[in-house]
């Protein structure tokens, strides 16, 4: 199989994990139809390098997550002034209100946290284990565990705010 | 909310996006070139600007072709015209060139080879372009003189707030020229490093 119809599979079929990690590190569609692109561009560049002793998902997480950060940087001169409610209710094609509104507050809430917070919540989500979550991030298990407790009473405390 | 909200209402994200594949190769393959593309989107836009308006100006010259009346003002409209055409169409032709190169089919090899062939070719361009603006300066004003004021400047004498205009738009020349070229490096140098990163 070519290179790039191995790439393209790849892209397709993991194209969930792309969409949730571009929506929690920007504020609107613009930002996150860049941040996409950017990934995307990321992820074939680094093709080659990869190597068959991590899962190729892990790889895509570290990917993906750098080049947010990244993003992010270079965005920092430009204010977060698009209302994270209107975000969500443009990008999906949902049409369960309860879930839009479920959504809508989830968001609200990722969106109160660091960059750092935020990947690391992003990735207990995804059902990552402290193992994963650590092999992904490059810190050690026992910072995960440490930094995802606070996360979770920052969290809650925001929660109770809301 | 409580957290095992927030992790049941990401859940049902993550289910429903899993059934939604909108992506397809097509689209896939496209992101990667147009982030090429893009790094000469904004010098194709001004360079095709440019492009336009010199055009207009050389069919203004060749309508008017016809005021020229000397041999010597015929040459200078001659050397204008093959300035307003020429140059710009030949730029705008490499800037095509260097936007479609293959960046996912060729070889690393051949894409850098031929990404710096046109890349040198484009710049050798663009300093040509800045010194015959400057020497076109010498048929331009001529030309235009006698088409829009029916004057000959070769048998005219110059007053001294035409010295002074000319010696501003000289030196306004210098930077403008030094800053489009600094721009162009710029672009070039970019693109020259997303090709390298794709080895």
């Amino acid at each position: 199989m070519h290179k790039k119809d191995v790439f393209t599979d790849l892209i397709r079929e993991h194209q969930a994990l792309l969409y949730k990690v571009t929506s929690i590190y920007t504020y609107n569609k613009e930002d996150q139809e860049d941040l996409f692109q950017e990934v995307v561009y990321q992820l074939w560049k680094y093709f080659d390098s990869f190597r068959n002793d991590a899962k190729i998902t892990t790889w895509m997480y570290r990917v993906a997550m750098n080049t947010a950060i990244t993003f992010i940087k270079k965005k920092k001169r430009r204010p977060d002034s698009v209302p994270v409610a209107d975000v969500f209710i443009n990008q999906s094609d949902y049409k369960d209100d309860v879930f839009e509104e479920r959504l809508k507050l989830l968001y609200l809430h990722l969106k109160h946290l660091n960059t750092l917070e935020k990947g690391l919540i992003f990735l207990l989500l995804e059902g990552k284990s402290y193992k994963e979550i650590a092999q992904i991030t490059g810190l050690s298990n026992s910072n995960v565990g440490t930094k995802i407790s606070r996360i979770k009473k920052k969290l809650k405390t925001n929660m109770t705010k809301h | 909310m409580e957290l095992e909200e927030l992790q049941s209402a990401w859940t049902q994200l993550s289910n429903e996006l899993n059934h939604q594949k909108k992506l397809t190769n097509k689209i896939i393959l496209d992101m990667t070139k147009q982030k090429y593309q893009n790094t000469f989107t904004t010098i194709t836009k001004y360079e095709t600007i440019g492009a336009f308006v010199c055009f207009a100006i050389a069919l203004f010259v060749l309508l008017n072709f016809g005021k020229l009346d000397t041999w010597y003002l015929q040459v200078c409209g001659v050397l204008t015209l093959s300035f307003l055409i020429v140059l710009p169409a030949m730029v705008l032709t490499t800037l095509k060139r260097i936007k479609n190169i293959d960046i996912l089919n060729g070889s690393y090899k051949d894409n850098l080879k031929h990404y710096l062939k046109t890349k040198n070719r484009l710049l050798k361009l663009q300093q040509v372009g800045i010194a015959i603006g400057f020497m076109g300066l010498f048929f331009i004003v001529p030309v235009t003189s006698k088409i829009i004021s029916n004057k000959n400047v070769f048998l005219t004498s110059l007053k001294t707030e035409q010295y002074v205009l000319f010696a501003i738009t000289m030196v306004a020349m210098v930077f403008f020229c030094k800053w489009a070229y600094n721009g162009y490096l710029k672009v070039t140098r970019s693109a020259q490093e997303l090709l390298q990163d794709l080895e």
